[in-house]
């Protein structure tokens, strides 16, 4: 029992931190069928260089740490803002509505952005340590909490409940919406999709470059080839939710965060291959994905 | 009666139930056939003016990296699909060809096992990756080639007893020296003929496979799949049957790679470094034409080995991709025919302009 209390609670942790990297690539997939390839890429230059910031500053020893944690944090946001505008305005309105070139462009930028990752910061593993106010641990029902955890838990729901709650109530989540549901029809009422558009990429691209920072101190390390990795289980998550649901990549990544962590306690090796099972299955059953809308 | 005139064709004149590249008469008449025969009579020739084995081992990575990006086209530049697993079929050819010869003594009896499991394993997995993908819109069959290549990648690198891990093997000694009694594929020289007789079979291969009524049919879909659908064609076999070529002379040109690297480990062969590699190929040297493909393969080949060796001079050599991510990314916004396309388009607009 404590077994499995322990691996659901890392699994929601987990699952979390992908859900921050899935929620952009979903809404950008859903407002303009853009499979943006830069999004890996896009959120381990957060990781970098948001903790580029929290190491210079201090680090993680000390009663300051919380605080050079949260500007590593606001770093990443601020970086996040950048490249998703530059991104956006230079490359992916470039080729607005034409799906292979899109995937082209975006997987140029990826190749890019990776490169710089290792022109500014080099290859080797950065070891990344939790501020020390989110270090300890609770016990609770024989099982330890882990501060960190719980932080990356509320920091998940905090920003899933302000989506949702952007998306039902201010009006450029109605735009958002219905933009997912019907583009033309939302362009036809003159309303200019393509500057939504920009916002949104802005936006997952920040919650991306966020979610990097906060998978280093996660792993404790940040490395060259994270972003590769993450993205195809960031994919997965798309396809699974359904493309353009928020809840649904919430739903796909607790789900493929809880099979992350059983696999890593019982076969390691095949934790990709459940997640493609997973995916298949859906993909297979319901091609729109768990909570996609149907088109 | 003036209007009725006008609205009959003229039938003498145009031919268009026929290609022009099949109308045997006028296929020496064809600049490119000359260019063609040129060119291979050049790269046959090239073997007496070097000896060194650098070179020729360079130019038959070219060749079999040249046969890796035609397959790839046909995907991406006559289909218009992108798959980002493309690598899985290379390094399933690569690696049954290292694994066989490792357990093999019969030299004869472990390449053409290995031919024909690499054959066999190309076929059912780009086969069963194709339909469960292509069914789905287009941008799955990126998603889930990526994902599929990666279990491949995994696997290699756990499945330590057969493939030795990341480390991968070396199978020098397990080339064969004598095969068939005539072959000798420790001899340089012998591995770039053989490349060379490999691309230019895979190249008339694949030309006619393009001219093919199949081959049209798939360039129809690429334009307007919903076009296609509606006439009656059920674009999912089309598109099945594009992926399974690419992926059978994919794991072929892997079997080569074998041959001339005689070394394998899971991310120089299945990595998905490689199946972008061939694709920064494919783009560079023009999508939708079979020679680009190959331009593209010696671009890529030789101003990354020349751009590595600068690196003494500064170390952001090192980081060559950048500077082959940026053209990609201008290539795909400004000239999206790639280098022998563009060449190709001004070529034609100069000769109907005289």
């Amino acid at each position: 029992m404590e077994l499995h209390l322990t691996l659901i609670f890392n699994g929601i942790a987990t699952g979390m931190l992908i859900f921050l990297l899935a929620a952009g690539l979903s809404l950008i997939f859903g407002l303009m069928s853009v499979l943006n390839f830069a999004h890996g890429a896009l959120f381990m230059f957060g990781a970098y260089a948001g903790t580029y910031v929290y190491i210079l500053l201090g680090g993680w020893a000390g009663g300051w740490s919380i605080f050079y944690f949260g500007l590593g944090l606001l770093a990443a946001a601020v970086i996040g803002i950048i490249l998703g505008f530059i991104v956006e305005r230079t490359t992916i309105r470039q080729v607005y509505g034409d799906h292979l070139r899109q995937i082209l462009v975006t997987t140029g930028v990826m190749l890019v952005v990776m490169e710089l990752v290792r022109v500014f910061w080099g290859s080797n593993v950065i070891q990344v340590g939790r501020p020390q106010v989110l270090d300890g641990r609770t016990e609770m029902m024989n099982v330890l909490f882990g501060h960190y955890r719980l932080f990356i838990i509320a920091f998940g729901v905090i920003v899933l409940v302000g989506m949702l709650i952007m998306l039902k109530k201010s009006k450029i989540g109605l735009v958002v919406r219905a933009g997912v549901e019907n583009k033309e029809m939302v362009q036809a009422l003159g309303i200019n999709v393509r500057r939504v558009f920009t916002f949104v990429f802005i936006f997952g691209t920040t919650l991306a470059c966020i979610g990097g920072f906060l998978w280093g101190p996660y792993q404790g390390q940040i490395n060259p080839n994270m972003g590769m990795d993450l993205m195809l289980i960031a994919f997965i998550v798309v396809a699974i939710g359904g493309m353009g649901s928020v809840g649904g990549s919430a739903v796909a990544a607790i789900l493929v965060g809880l099979s992350e962590a059983y696999m890593a306690y019982f076969f390691p090796p095949g934790a990709l291959a459940v997640n493609m099972l997973i995916m298949a299955v859906v993909l297979l059953v319901k091609p729109t994905g768990l909570l996609g809308a149907t088109r | 009666m003036k209007s009725n005139l006008n609205e009959m064709p003229n039938k003498t004149e145009t031919t268009p139930d026929v290609p022009r590249q099949f109308q045997r008469n006028t296929l020496m008449k064809q600049p490119n056939y000359w260019i063609f025969a040129a060119v291979t009579l050049l790269m046959m020739a090239v073997p007496l003016f070097t000896s060194s084995n650098s070179v020729l081992f360079m130019l038959t990575n070219i060749f079999i990296l040249g046969v890796f990006a035609m397959s790839y086209d046909l995907l991406l530049g006559y289909t218009g699909i992108i798959s980002f697993g493309h690598a899985m079929f290379f390094g399933i050819g690569a690696y049954s060809m290292g694994l066989s010869l490792r357990f093999f003594d019969n030299a004869e009896a472990g390449v053409l096992v290995a031919l024909a499991a690499a054959i066999v394993l190309c076929f059912i997995v780009s086969f069963f990756v194709g339909l469960l993908s292509l069914r789905l819109r287009d941008t799955f069959y990126a998603l889930i080639t990526l994902a599929v290549a990666t279990i491949f990648l995994i696997a290699a690198e756990q499945w330590r007893s057969l493939t030795r891990g990341s480390d991968g093997f070396n199978f020098t000694a397990d080339i064969p020296n004598n095969l068939f009694g005539f072959i000798n594929l420790l001899d340089r020289q012998t591995v770039y003929y053989l490349g060379l007789v490999f691309i230019v079979a895979m190249f008339l291969i694949m030309r006619r496979f393009i001219y093919s009524p199949v081959g049209r049919t798939l360039q129809a879909i690429r334009e307007n799949e919903n076009r296609v659908a509606s006439l009656g064609f059920n674009v999912l076999h089309y598109k099945l049957i594009s992926n399974v070529v690419a992926g059978v002379i994919a794991g072929l040109a892997g079997i080569m790679y074998a041959f001339s690297i005689r070394f394998v480990n899971p991310h120089s062969v299945l990595g998905v470094e490689l199946t972008i590699d061939v694709l920064l190929m494919t783009v560079i040297g023009g999508v939708g034409t079979l020679v680009g493909a190959i331009v593209g393969a010696g671009i890529i080949e030789i101003s990354s080995h020349w751009l590595m060796g600068l690196r003494d001079v500064h170390p952001i050599f090192e980081r060559w991709v950048i500077l082959f991510g940026i053209i990609f990314i201008l290539i795909v916004m400004f000239f999206p025919a790639g280098i022998v396309g563009t060449i190709r388009q001004k070529w034609k607009a100069r000769r109907s302009s005289l």
